[in-house]
């Protein structure tokens, strides 16, 4: 047997910041306007609604502030996450798989493929009016680990997940 | 000895009914206590509700005692397993039958376990777990010792794939005693524990009984004062320090104490048997537990010691493998280990794991920032309390803080460092305790860059590694160090093909 040992060259390594990552469908960016707006709306109707619960007069005089407070809290909420929907990325290599999201707090997570227990494409009723799909690897262990890819084509998904379940079966 | 031929399907030990109807009990009174209580108190106010009289609650109670035994009954001759060439099976209950079969190779860990109970009538039970989630836990509630000890070596022997010579040499060769814990150790490991928690806990739970108490309190110091006028007032004074520095010892006793009695509840009778290939640990007062390590399934590695456990050798070595519950978890802690024996054992565990091995590097001064903003938050919640509570002059408490939390900065970063060698990522960290958490490269489950968008200009990022049992932290170090520690451990999971349990 020849047994070979070569040195290592870190700089050779392949690297994360050269993977070209994907941007993931635009559809998505829909349903997180519609997701945000049925959020929003839930708080802002349970506020009126505890306008006529409390009857209060220091309540009553400020509920205005209290209101807009919210109402802004709201907004920028939903513009920093149209703004992160940019930063949803992700791409496939060889062996492993990328995903990167977040504005605020940015991360880039690679699971190896050969560490992948099983990928699941799940596709909700909203998503499925877009024709989109979420893929979800999980690795063994901590929550921490799993990747859930959100706002895929189906098409795309469909592939990813073949792609992978041959790769995790194949390693077997 | 009779040997118990596994390859039959056989029920537990006949003493299992008693071990499943007390458990059965417990988890019932334990589910209906509010309305026992509610009940119990209502019938003893006025002897009689509606129709029912005190004998017919004593009547009911052991109708519900028997359903009970009934059930345990059932349940015990409804529970059967046996082992066939390379799986466990087992057959479960009553009226939904269900059939578990696991194969050997999958089985994480066998412990024999005996609480209070299980001691008096001289019974062990058998667990085993899986990888998988909770569910998939099986329990053998009662078998006699020996029986248990076969039944685990069994379902190891298959599971590790041992060749039928190493397992000959393994039966000549007796296994030895390498580390027995001595009663001193354990005092001194229960006095040298981190006290905050203990004492704050005591401390929450006084001023708990205070504040309850306070009304009742201040009419009595009411009375007091009255008598005290007569008195000097300088003596009050002095009594008021005395009595508030003896509460305040009294204190710092009981959680010392706390800490002792625990540590020697859960520790009592440590012992780590080696054998050839897996480590055998046994402990436990009232819970008595019996665990194997195997090197293979232990994802990470955290050895835990403070300045003065150093000082007298006392270093304590937690074991984390996959998916073991919180509760588990906590068994496969090894404490009051010489500096000696703890190197041993991480070699044994980990093979060829080096101290010297690679360079050690630290976070950027990023990190006291973060630290410092920390401890500042922290200190603007003490202050806003103090200050709601006592009133103004409670602000000398920040004299207090403010070193503490200088203290805490300088440890903080002194003590983190991190370095990557050829198959080990060791991760140091701490403030009062000095942690060291290795974790083998092969076992990393994946690799995850952060960076804040504050963190984004000063090109600082932080690298969470995760294992399946843990998730570990590389903070603020620079992005582009990050990076290539970053490519280096993909490369090194992705080319080895090497197998994370």
């Amino acid at each position: 047997m020849t047994f070979i040992n070569p040195q290592i060259q870190i700089e050779d390594l392949p690297n994360v910041e050269d993977a070209v990552l994907k941007p993931i469908s635009k559809s998505y960016l829909k349903i997180i306007a519609l997701n945000g707006l049925v959020v929003y709306s839930l708080i802002l109707g349970t506020l009126f609604g505890v306008r006529h619960l409390i009857k209060e007069d220091g309540f009553q005089d400020n509920f205005w502030y209290v209101f807009f407070g919210v109402l802004g809290l709201c907004i920028i909420n939903f513009i920093i996450s149209i703004l992160a929907f940019k930063k949803r990325k992700y791409a496939v290599r060889g062996h492993d798989v990328i995903y990167a999201k977040g504005l605020i707090v940015h991360s880039i997570t690679t699971v190896p493929i050969s560490r992948i227990q099983h990928v699941e494409e799940s596709r909700s009723w909203l998503a499925r009016q877009f024709g989109l799909s979420t893929l979800k690897i999980f690795t063994a262990g901590e929550s921490g680990s799993d990747l859930s890819i959100k706002g895929l084509h189906h098409l795309e998904a469909k592939g990813i997940n073949d792609f992978i379940s041959s790769e995790v079966n194949g390693n077997d | 000895m009779e040997t118990t031929d596994f390859s039959q399907p056989i029920r537990q030990s006949a003493k299992g009914i008693i071990v499943i109807f007390a458990f059965n009990l417990v988890t019932f009174v334990k589910k209906f206590f509010v309305l026992f209580i509610a009940f119990g108190v209502s019938i003893l106010r006025s002897k009689s509700i509606g129709n029912v009289t005190p004998t017919m609650m004593v009547l009911a109670v052991i109708g519900v005692l028997l359903i009970i035994l009934i059930i345990a009954i059932l349940k015990y001759l409804n529970f059967k397993f046996y082992l066939s060439k390379d799986d466990f099976h087992l057959a479960t209950g009553i009226i939904n039958k269900d059939n578990t079969i696991i194969p050997k190779s999958k089985i994480q860990n066998v412990y024999i376990k005996q609480n209070f109970l299980q001691q008096i009538i001289n019974v062990v039970s058998v667990k085993i777990e899986t990888a998988g989630d909770k569910k998939s836990e099986i329990e053998i509630s009662a078998l006699d010792k020996p029986t248990a000890l076969l039944l685990k070596k069994k379902l190891f022997r298959k599971a590790s794939s041992v060749s039928e010579e190493l397992e000959q040499s393994e039966s000549i060769e007796e296994p030895e005693v390498f580390f027995k814990v001595t009663p001193k150790r354990l005092l001194l490991e229960g006095l040298s524990q981190n006290h905050f928690k203990s004492f704050l806990l005591i401390f929450t739970f006084g001023f708990g009984l205070y504040s309850e108490f306070k009304d009742f309190l201040q009419e009595l110091e009411l009375e007091k004062h009255v008598e005290g006028l007569v008195e000097l007032d300088e003596a009050t004074i002095l009594n008021l320090i005395i009595t508030n520095v003896i509460i305040l010892i009294g204190v710092v006793l009981i959680s010392f104490l706390f800490s002792v009695v625990k540590t020697f509840i859960i520790n009592f009778n440590l012992e780590v048997v080696e054998h050839q290939k897996t480590i055998e640990i046994n402990k436990g007062l009232f819970n008595k537990v019996s665990l194997s390590l195997t090197p293979s399934r232990i994802q990470n590695l955290v050895i835990t010691t403070n300045r003065v456990k150093q000082y007298f050798g006392l270093h304590t070595i937690a074991v984390k493998q996959a998916m073991v519950n919180v509760k588990q978890q906590k068994n496969f802690n090894i404490v009051a280990l010489e500096k000696e024996q703890l190197d041993y054992l991480v070699n044994k565990l980990l093979s060829n794991y080096n101290d010297e091995q690679g360079d050690v590097a630290k976070p950027r001064p990023y990190f006291m920032r973060i630290s410092a903003l920390e401890m500042f938050l922290f200190g603007v919640v003490i202050n806003g309390l103090s200050l709601a509570i006592f009133g103004i002059e409670m602000l000398w408490i920040n004299a207090v803080f403010m070193p503490l939390a200088a203290l805490y900065v300088y440890f903080a970063y002194k003590k983190a460092y991190y370095r990557i060698s050829e198959d080990f990522v060791t991760i140091g960290s701490g403030v009062i305790d000095t942690t060291t958490n290795i974790l083998e490269i092969h076992k990393i489950q994946s690799v995850k860059l952060k960076q804040t968008i504050f963190q984004r200009p000063r090109a600082i990022a932080s690298l969470v590694i995760s294992t399946a049992s843990k998730s570990v932290t590389i903070p603020y170090i620079s992005k582009s160090e990050a990076i290539s520690i970053y490519n280096l451990l993909l490369y090194k999971v992705e080319s080895q093909d090497r197998d994370w349990m």
